[in-house]
């Protein structure tokens, strides 16, 4: 009778990549554990284990150093531990080429082991198993991602929307006694890709064009036969009252593009996988139409109680943290467009050009629901000192509005109703040469924030200008740069995770991961400086990062190391942010260990070590 | 009793001396392999971690219903030396027991004849140390087992996890409950993971690790001895 290591057995294949192993092969695997109990303080291997083995915690907890003693990582239960299988795996190293490691105990542990010979067999055997440890953690990201967006596509808002919603209709027919030649010929007539066959009027196939290339031309069959011959007969079908959603799977499952849809039992009209992708995102651009339409402040702060419901929508529909901070950011620029459009009908026209600046996030277009707003305006030298009211009164109108739908007040005070927000050109651009030739910590504070600017509104050429300046004056003060890094490598992304906590670079625990400091933060920062070293205009972070690839700040490779890295971090935060919106919380970046799948963690870890790999080499280039 | 005539006499004597008396057959291989010596260090000690699973406490009226062991070898606990049969015995099963050891009569009928199990544990056994948790059930059981497949009762050299952590409580002179030395308590307090047992492989497999464990928190870690924890 069979041995069932049950409880052995559901600890192993709860940890990844041992989970996708078929059962007899975890049940063979598992006659291969051994165990041994490592004492507090011992190191691994175990004494009287020679050959190279696969560790797994199963109690207790393990830390990985450098031979100076430098913390890497600590393992508690379920965590494997490869380091000694990295030669017969070839486990490629990580981005960072660290000194040999120890491994030490800190607790008493007991600790099954596999050979590595046991795991190597599995890697060939198995491509799941292969790829966790063939890969290494940059790698393990990329795929990650890659992941997420094929997701992203498929459970999108098709589940939301009905197949009645954007069929076409009506649908070509032709009759199942004309010739392929006919046929062709309406389908080109009429730019389709795609006819129902009828029999007299009830359809009785399908003929697409690849119908026509593979059944009648390739076949050798005169284009004189009947349409019927060459069409898909018992076509696969769908109800006008399924979803979209619905509709993607049928397509899918039967490796079709084409789909008639059916309104009890009759042909009325079809449905194309382009169709389905063109249904798509459209979300954003509609909630603009509707504040631009808004009469009153009124009505604005009615639209803006749906902001929070659109992130939630966005994140459940599977977009990607770029697209729902586009969205978001969007809106809020609408919104600032449609309260500056209404302060110039209260006020009259602006005395002399300007510009309304979004500072941040928002300028950066990385803005989420109930963020904080950062802005400044920006005036024509040719101003009096007397036009100053009228920018005031246009300033307070704004800010305040901007306020009553959700958008609170700036607690740094970095808005237009501050006098110092709100400045001609040049004092804009004495403020930069300032900042850029004398870093004093409060410089290089406004630094991070104003170096991302961008108009929203009004005379675009007035930042310009200054921008073009600054950037000219960036690339050469290398002084200016170094400071700036430095402030910016302040804020470093934990080690990972020891059993439910984070783990700090300084070996401490702590309860929930701040994944806007300890992880987006940081590769804003980064994107920040490459952009002003490399002289690049762009403020939105992945921009940045693409055009600063291949160049002397970053390689092409660590840049793709870091989009991914960021848009995995951003990923977390859109769904976290969104599942407390849906519970009624304010949405923040605190995430709990908990909420995390032993994956994600490994994800997390994995984008930790390229931010840390890329504040280090920041660090080492000056 | 037992441990005074242990005392007297000795397990390898005892060995030779019925060595002599028992006819060619699995018991007299069993005794032809010394057993391993009393100042044997315990990373160097092979143990054979045995559970039984049975119908009662009394060998002679209950019957043996499943065998599990697992190799202990050099303070290393290998999986693919772990044994669980059950054993085609010839009364029908009473429903309690059926509740604890969730062999039901179905399954005990695809088992293996009592002689054939206690073939493979003595093959199994030879020139090790026998570690049990809570001896009784496992000696007397595989003894009788012996005395009716073979005729003769040998001795076992055996470790008692309940035994050793007895010991220590003894010392301590300090009123303990008894329930303190079951196998899931004592691995509870010695941080083991939640064990859950009841089929006689798993159970030997946890007493292997609660004597690991056992040993690690000893006062005196060093150059542990057979002797030193025999039962």
């Amino acid at each position: 009778m069979d041995i069932e290591l049950s409880e052995i057995s559901s600890f192993i294949q709860g940890i990844p990549p041992f989970d996708t192993l078929p059962k007899p092969s975890l049940a063979k695997l598992i006659r291969e554990l051994s165990i041994n109990y490592v004492r507090k303080g011992e190191m691994l291997p175990p004494k009287g284990i020679n050959e190279p083995r696969l560790y797994i915690v199963r109690k207790g907890a393990l830390s990985c150093m450098t031979h100076d003693g430098e913390l890497i990582s600590r393992l508690g239960e379920g965590d494997l531990c490869t380091e000694f299988c990295k030669q017969i795996l070839h486990i490629p190293n990580d981005i960072e080429q660290r000194a040999p490691r120890q491994i030490q105990s800190d607790e008493d542990c007991l600790v099954y082991s596999l050979d590595c010979k046991v795991i190597s067999e599995l890697t060939e055997k198995f491509p799941s198993i292969d790829d966790y440890f063939s890969y290494n953690s940059s790698q393990r990201l990329k795929q990650k991602m890659s992941k997420v967006n094929e997701e992203a596509v498929i459970s999108s808002s098709l589940m939301n929307t009905s197949v009645s919603d954007f069929y076409h209709s009506p649908v070509a027919g032709i009759d199942a006694t004309q010739s392929i030649q006919d046929a062709a010929i309406k389908m080109t007539e009429h730019g389709y890709s795609c006819l129902v066959v009828l029999d007299n009027t009830k359809s009785i196939g399908i003929v697409t064009d690849k119908d026509i290339r593979r059944r009648c031309v390739a076949a050798g069959l005169p284009i004189t036969a009947y349409i019927s011959e060459i069409m898909t007969q018992n076509m696969s079908t769908i109800d006008l009252k399924n979803n979209a959603y619905d509709a993607l799977m049928l397509m899918t499952s039967k490796r079709i593009h084409h789909l008639p849809v059916t309104k009890q039992g009759e042909v009325v009209g079809m449905v194309t996988v382009t169709d389905l992708m063109n249904n798509e995102g459209h979300n954003a651009v509609n909630f603009s139409s509707i504040i631009h339409k808004a009469k009153s402040l009124d009505a604005l702060i009615e639209i803006s109680i749906l902001l929070p419901k659109l992130q939630i929508r966005l994140a459940k529909l599977g977009a990607s943290a770029d697209h729902v901070g586009k969205s978001i950011s969007a809106i809020t620029m609408a919104f600032t467009k449609r309260l500056i459009e209404m302060a110039e009908e209260k006020y009259g026209p602006a005395p002399v050009p300007y510009a309304w600046l979004a500072a941040g996030s928002q300028a950066r277009q990385e803005q989420l629901a109930h963020s904080d707003q950062d802005n400044g305006i920006i005036i024509c030298d040719s101003m009096k000192p007397y036009d100053d009211a009228w920018f005031e009164s246009l300033a307070h109108f704004v800010c305040d509005g901007l306020a009553s739908c959700g958008f609170i007040y700036c607690p740094g005070d970095i808005m237009a109703t501050n006098p110092k927000w709100r400045q001609p050109t040049k004092v804009w651009q004495k403020y930069f040469d300032g900042w850029v030739d004398t870093p004093t910590p409060q410089a290089l504070l406004n630094s991070s924030v104003f170096f991302d600017l961008e108009t929203i509104c009004g005379d675009a050429s007035l930042l310009d200008t200054v921008r073009t300046n600054l950037l000219r004056k960036t690339t050469k003060s290398s002084l200016f740069i170094a400071h700036l890094s430095k402030n910016a490598l302040g804020l470093r992304p934990p080690l990972g995770f020891f059993r439910d906590f984070v783990l700090k670079q300084n070996g401490k625990h702590k309860d929930t991961l701040d994944l806007k400091h300890n992880g987006i933060a940081p590769i804003v920062d980064l994107a920040r400086i490459y952009a002003l070293s490399q002289g690049i205009s762009a403020v939105n972070t992945i921009e940045r990062i693409k055009q600063a690839a291949g160049s002397a700040a970053i390689s092409t490779s660590s840049a793709e190391n870091l989009i991914d890295a960021y848009e995995f971090l951003g990923f977390l935060r859109v769904n976290h942010q969104a599942n407390r919106l849906v519970k009624g919380l304010e949405p923040d970046n605190y995430l709990s260990p908990k909420e995390l799948s032993k994956l994600e963690r490994e994800h997390l870890k994995d984008a930790f070590k390229v931010i840390k790999t890329l504040q280090d080499s920041r660090q080492a280039s000056f | 009793m037992h441990s005074l005539i242990n005392y007297l006499v000795g397990y390898e004597t005892k060995r030779k001396r019925l060595l002599k008396k028992v006819p060619k057959g699995p018991l007299h291989d069993f005794l032809s392999v010394p057993f391993p010596a009393l100042d044997t260090p315990i990373d160097e000690l092979p143990i054979l971690a045995v559970d039984f699973e049975t119908t009662g406490l009394d060998a002679k009226a209950d019957k043996l219903l499943s065998v599990g062991f697992v190799l202990l070898d050099q303070e290393q606990i290998k999986l693919n030396s772990s044994y669980h049969q059950i054993i085609k015995a010839k009364t029908q099963l009473e429903e309690s027991n059926v509740i604890i050891h969730q062999i039901t009569d179905a399954q005990k009928e695809q088992g293996q004849p009592l002689a054939t199990v206690v073939e493979q544990l003595l093959k199994a056994l030879a020139g090790k140390v026998m570690l049990v948790h809570f001896a009784r059930i496992e000696r007397q059981f595989l003894q009788q087992a012996c005395l009716e497949l073979y005729g003769f009762m040998p001795d076992f050299p055996m470790i008692d996890t309940l035994v050793v952590a007895k010991r220590k409580l003894d010392k301590r002179d300090v009123a303990y409950d008894p329930s303190e030395l079951r196998l899931s308590n004592l691995r509870h307090q010695l941080k083991l993971p939640d064990h859950h047992g009841h089929d006689a492989l798993n159970d030997a497999i946890a007493t292997a690790e609660l004597l690991l464990a056992q040993m690690a928190n000893r006062a005196n870690t060093d150059n542990i001895l057979l002797k030193d924890i025999i039962l």
